[in-house]
């Protein structure tokens, strides 16, 4: 995290690593090892703060979900407790995920159980949160997941079983829909207003418009297995990353093109999907993958993380030069 | 005047001045003969004014002056006196005369009136004399002339027959034109027309220079008997019935009447083309009548003669031909109407090609037409109909290929359709087998006997399909291709793969419709497998030696570039085949997904109670049926992926290790590659473990016994499923 790019991975016993990125971004350092009571579903990195991070735990039974800080290190490798800024203590069912706005500093936190969304606000000075409002998704929806959307600080994206939601945070009210059935993750594109990226257990990847949402503006074939994890690119448009459950990461290049051309222009449109989306197929897993990150700092790298708590950094450079 | 008479002095211009003044009717008369410089001081006008003149000479003058104007005045006074005295006297003498001669006059008058009315009365006698002898005289003048006349004509009559016609110089010149009617009327009698009309003709000249005068009552009873042949000549004009010779010389007869023969045409012409009208229904009939006949109707047809429609083409022939005849002129004409009934003839061809049409009836349909071509080309060879006809057949056979195609492409569809109307008593395997058994037939059965078709066309000695030979070869090969391509279309379309496109279906649509057409895909794959590897190698087998026994025209057709690429199909329908087959597997692992789903979201793990019998999900698992490999690999993936998402209980774990030990035997029947089911049901098991709070695993002997009775379980099903089954059959 000080230097070069770093990740955060789960710990077989519990446990929080911090690694770090060598300078020259060949080698890949373990910071520190910070135990954690629980095991861990869910975690992610504070945007704005990066030695703070969230984790969502489960105790067997039931469910946690936590804001954590990084403590100083002075040297030390063998870690300390880790700082507990604030827990997130509201939730009775199955909590799925907690998420924070991508887009810059932003005191709130949404956090998603199979039953509710909760919006929180974070002081973490006082390190306290508040739930500032909850909604039920309705008795007929698991959530499973979502996102938040980096475009509005209002919206945001839940997955269920057979749809993805869209909800406004300031009235808490659901605005609309995709009817789209097991999605496994997705993910708004940082550059692009409106695209939004599903990746589905059998049915591949699937990219839509936010404004047209009844069908999908283009199909990836996704993993011959499950498509598990999907990441758009922060900084090149239609470079999208995704791990599946067949042990592979996959790089595909799918421009969804300026709104005309996915309006009007079929026949380009067309010649465009003839081209072979798929760049690259990243198959040195030993299991299936499950994390997937870009780097914030150098777009053309990411991280990925497998069942078997391997961590891998690879660049796409070599396959951005093709485009 | 003053110009006129100069010399006239003034004494004598005023007396005449004085004297016409005096007898003018007005002053103003005489005043307008005054010297246009008159003015006040001019003492012989009316304005002059004594008082004014004489200021103005009191002034001008000098008293000498004054003295010598006065003594001038004073003679011009004493003048003027004698000049009136003399005035008065003549007057007075002249009077006198004039009562004179009115005296003398009035004695003279007395006895002239009684003299006038004498000559009066005289002059009157001697005119109605003359009008008396002039009409006594009147009848007998007309007569004389009218005589006259008749006699010069008849002079002339008579050189001008000896000239035309010089039989009838025998009669004599007054009996040929006054027995005229009469002819007229035995010529009706006998019908001999053509005599009525020579001798009618050759009096016209006549009776137009005289039919006013002497000829009045001939002239009228001859016109009411050309009247009468007139009616007649139509008559027979428009009789089918008699011979067009007959009819010809009607036409020309009535033309030489000065009849208006162009309106009689045009009537015939419409009848003619009424007359093609049912000559046109008759082609579906006939077409028709062919579908149904039996052999030894048959045999008749091959020649390509039905009687209804050839007497009917005859009969038009006929007509053509008397046409010709009867009105030279219209060839332009007939042209343009044989050439529409070409064009109705393939229309109705074209329509009637909707239906399905074999290639017999089609050969025999296009030998009609060819026929009647040759017919109308008979009598009408400046039209060049077979060109025409060669023109417009191309259309038409085009047509028929790719209705056939067309049909063929349906047939196929058809026979996959079927998948969805599935009868409850046969098994769906077995639904699907015959699905795709009729749905290979159709499309080999439908390919060879279009190129049967092909091939009897190619074969046949029609001048037509001969000159058409290259070009159906070509047609064929392109149809050929252009079939294949929308064969995958429609594959892809059956499959419901491409809801990209169809942008009207919902995701939950294609859903619903899912297990139906789960069948279809697989009957899809293999029926592009079947495309790839047994009906084009077919087609091309096929082809290639129809190209061989017609290397005169198959051979040129390929010269043009073989429009049919089998390689590109076969390409085409390989990875079509490939992508279906990926598509069932998915389909299939989708569902077993969805089973595995609720199997592992529903229960809590964590409280999960000792395991009693292996789980009902196993069932459903194996349900599944045509389980091949991929679609146990997949699924026992995702059993992994699903037991990781849990924390299980001792039980829990013990559940799943239960389960997975039921399911290795049965898989292990059912997939081919044993090794890597073990394997990834060993996975399974392992990742239960790893997710398991306390993996203690089964004791062996529950194990055993749990998984006996579920054997026996499914045994006693299957026995009493089969025989349900023989019961049904039963």
């Amino acid at each position: 995290m000080q230097a070069g790019s770093s990740g955060v991975g789960y710990g077989l016993k519990y446990q929080v690593h911090l690694i770090r990125l060598s300078a020259d971004g060949t080698e890949l350092i373990c910071e520190g090892l910070f135990s954690h009571p629980n095991e861990i579903w869910d975690l992610r990195s504070c945007p704005f703060d990066q030695r703070i991070f969230t984790t969502v735990y489960s105790t067997g039974e039931s469910y946690g979900a936590a804001v954590w800080q990084i403590p100083e290190l002075y040297g030390q490798l063998n870690s300390p407790q880790l700082e507990r800024v604030a827990l997130l203590d509201a939730h009775v069912s199955k909590i799925k995920c907690v998420l924070w706005w991508p887009s810059g500093r932003n005191d709130k936190l949404v956090s998603i159980d199979e039953e509710n969304l909760f919006l929180w606000s974070l002081d973490s000075s006082k390190k306290a949160a508040q739930v500032q409002s909850k909604e039920s998704a309705g008795t007929m929806h698991y959530l499973s997941g979502g996102a938040w959307d980096p475009h509005d600080v209002n919206s945001i994206a839940a997955t269920c079983e057979s749809s993805v939601q869209f909800w406004d945070l300031r009235t808490m009210t659901k605005t609309s829909s995709i009817d789209v059935s097991h999605v496994r993750t997705i993910d708004y594109d940082t550059k692009k207003d409106h695209i939004l990226v599903t990746a589905e257990d059998e049915t591949g990847i699937h990219i839509w418009d936010l404004r047209k949402t009844k069908v999908p503006i283009r199909e990836l074939p996704g993993h011959t297995h499950w498509t598990w994890a999907v990441a758009c690119n922060p900084e090149y448009d239609g470079l999208i990353l995704s791990g599946g459950t067949d042990s592979a990461v996959n790089l595909w290049l799918a421009p969804t093109g300026s709104r005309d051309e996915i309006t009007s222009d079929s026949g380009q449109n067309s010649l465009s999907l003839k081209v072979d989306p798929l760049v690259n197929s990243y198959t040195d897993y030993e299991d299936s993958v499950y994390g997937l990150a870009w780097s914030s700092r150098e777009p053309w790298i990411f991280a990925s993380l497998s069942y078997d708590g391997r961590v891998v950094v690879e660049s796409v450079k070599p396959y951005l030069s093709r485009k | 005047m003053e110009m006129e008479d100069p010399p006239l002095d003034d004494k004598a211009r005023r007396m005449r001045d004085l004297l016409s003044s005096f007898y003018a009717p007005d002053p103003s008369m005489s005043a307008g003969s005054q010297p246009k410089g008159a003015s006040f001081d001019n003492i012989d006008t009316d304005s002059f004014d004594a008082d004014q003149y004489m200021n103005l000479l009191v002034q001008k003058a000098n008293l000498e002056g004054l003295l010598q104007r006065h003594v001038e005045m004073a003679a011009e006074i004493k003048n003027l006196d004698t000049d009136l005295q003399m005035l008065v006297y003549e007057n007075y003498n002249k009077f006198i005369s004039a009562t004179d001669a009115i005296k003398r006059m009035k004695s003279n008058i007395v006895g002239m009136e009684s003299n006038m009315e004498q000559l009066l009365d005289k002059i009157m006698s001697v005119q109605s004399r003359s009008d008396g002898v002039n009409t006594s005289l009147f009848g007998k003048r007309e007569h004389i002339e009218k005589l006259h006349r008749t006699r010069n004509l008849l002079r002339k009559v008579q050189v001008f027959n000896a000239i035309a016609h010089p039989r009838v110089v025998f009669y004599g010149k007054e009996q040929f034109i006054y027995d005229l009617p009469a002819r007229l009327g035995k010529c009706i009698k006998t019908e001999a027309y053509a005599d009525a009309v020579r001798f009618y003709t050759g009096a016209m000249p006549i009776f137009k220079a005289y039919g006013e005068s002497s000829f009045q009552d001939c002239k009228r009873a001859s016109e009411e008997a050309v009247v009468t042949i007139t009616k007649n000549l139509q008559g027979k004009l428009f009789s089918d019935s008699e011979s067009i010779q007959t009819r010809a010389e009607a036409a020309v007869l009535l033309k030489q009447l000065d009849f208006p023969v162009d309106g009689l045409k045009v009537r015939l012409f419409e009848k003619l083309e009424q007359s093609m009208g049912d000559l046109q229904v008759k082609i579906g009939d006939i077409a028709g009548a062919l579908e149904e006949s039996n052999d030894e109707h048959e045999n008749n047809l091959q020649l390509g003669f039905s009687v209804p429609h050839d007497a009917s083409v005859r009969e038009f022939v006929e007509a053509v031909r008397a046409y010709r005849i009867i009105f030279p002129d219209s060839e332009s004409q007939l042209i343009k109407l044989s050439e529409d009934l070409i064009t109705k003839h393939f229309l109705t061809t074209e329509q009637y090609m909707k239906e399905r049409v074999s290639t017999a009836t089609f050969l025999r349909v296009l030998r009609i037409i060819w026929n009647d071509v040759l017919v109308i080309d008979e009598v009408l060879p400046e039209g060049l109909l077979h060109d025409y006809c060669f023109k417009v057949s191309q259309s038409a056979v085009k047509q028929y290929f790719s209705s056939t195609f067309s049909h063929l492409l349906q047939d196929v569809s058809d026979a996959l359709m079927n998948v969805h109307v599935k009868p409850k008593d046969v098994s769906e395997e077995h639904h699907l087998q015959v699905a795709l058994e009729s749905g290979k037939n159709s499309l080999l059965k439908g390919s060879m006997d279009l190129l049967l078709g092909l091939r009897q066309l190619l074969e046949d000695n029609l001048d037509l399909l001969v000159k058409l030979r290259e070009l159906m070869t070509d047609w064929v090969q392109a149809g050929f291709q252009q079939f294949f391509e929308a064969l995958d279309t429609r594959f892809l379309l059956l499959s419901g793969r491409n809801k990209l496109s169809s942008q009207g279906q919902s995701p939950r649509e294609g859903l619903q419709s899912e297990k139906v057409i789960c069948g279809l895909v697989l009957v899809l794959a293999q029926l592009s497998v079947f495309v790839e590897q047994t009906a084009i190698p077919r087609i091309t087998e096929a082809r290639t030696e129809m190209a061989a026994s017609f290397s005169g025209s198959g051979a040129r057709g390929y010269e043009h570039g073989p429009f049919f690429l089998p390689a590109e199909i076969c390409r085409v329908f390989r990875s079509a085949s490939e992508k279906f087959l990926h598509h069932y597997i998915n389909m299939r692992a989708y569902r077993i997904s969805v089973l595995l789903r609720k199997r592992f979201t529903t229960p809590n793990w964590v409280k999960h109670k000792e395991p009693r019998e292996v789980h009902m999900f196993v069932d459903l698992f194996l349900q599944e049926e045509s389980v091949v490999t991929t679609i146990i690999k997949l699924g026992l993936k995702s059993l992994q992926e699903f037991v990781r998402l849990q924390t299980l209980n001792r039980s829990g774990f013990q559940q799943i290790q239960l389960d997975i030990q039921f399911l290795r035997t049965p898989l292990k029947e059912l997939a081919e590659d044993e090794a890597a089911i073990d394997f990834l049901l060993d996975e399974v098991i392992v990742g239960a473990s790893d997710r398991c709070l306390d993996p203690t695993p089964l004791e062996p002997p529950i194990l055993d016994k749990l998984i006996q009775a579920k054997t026996a379980e499914t045994r006693e099903q299957n026995s009493s499923a089969a025989s349900s089954t023989t019961q049904q059959r039963l």
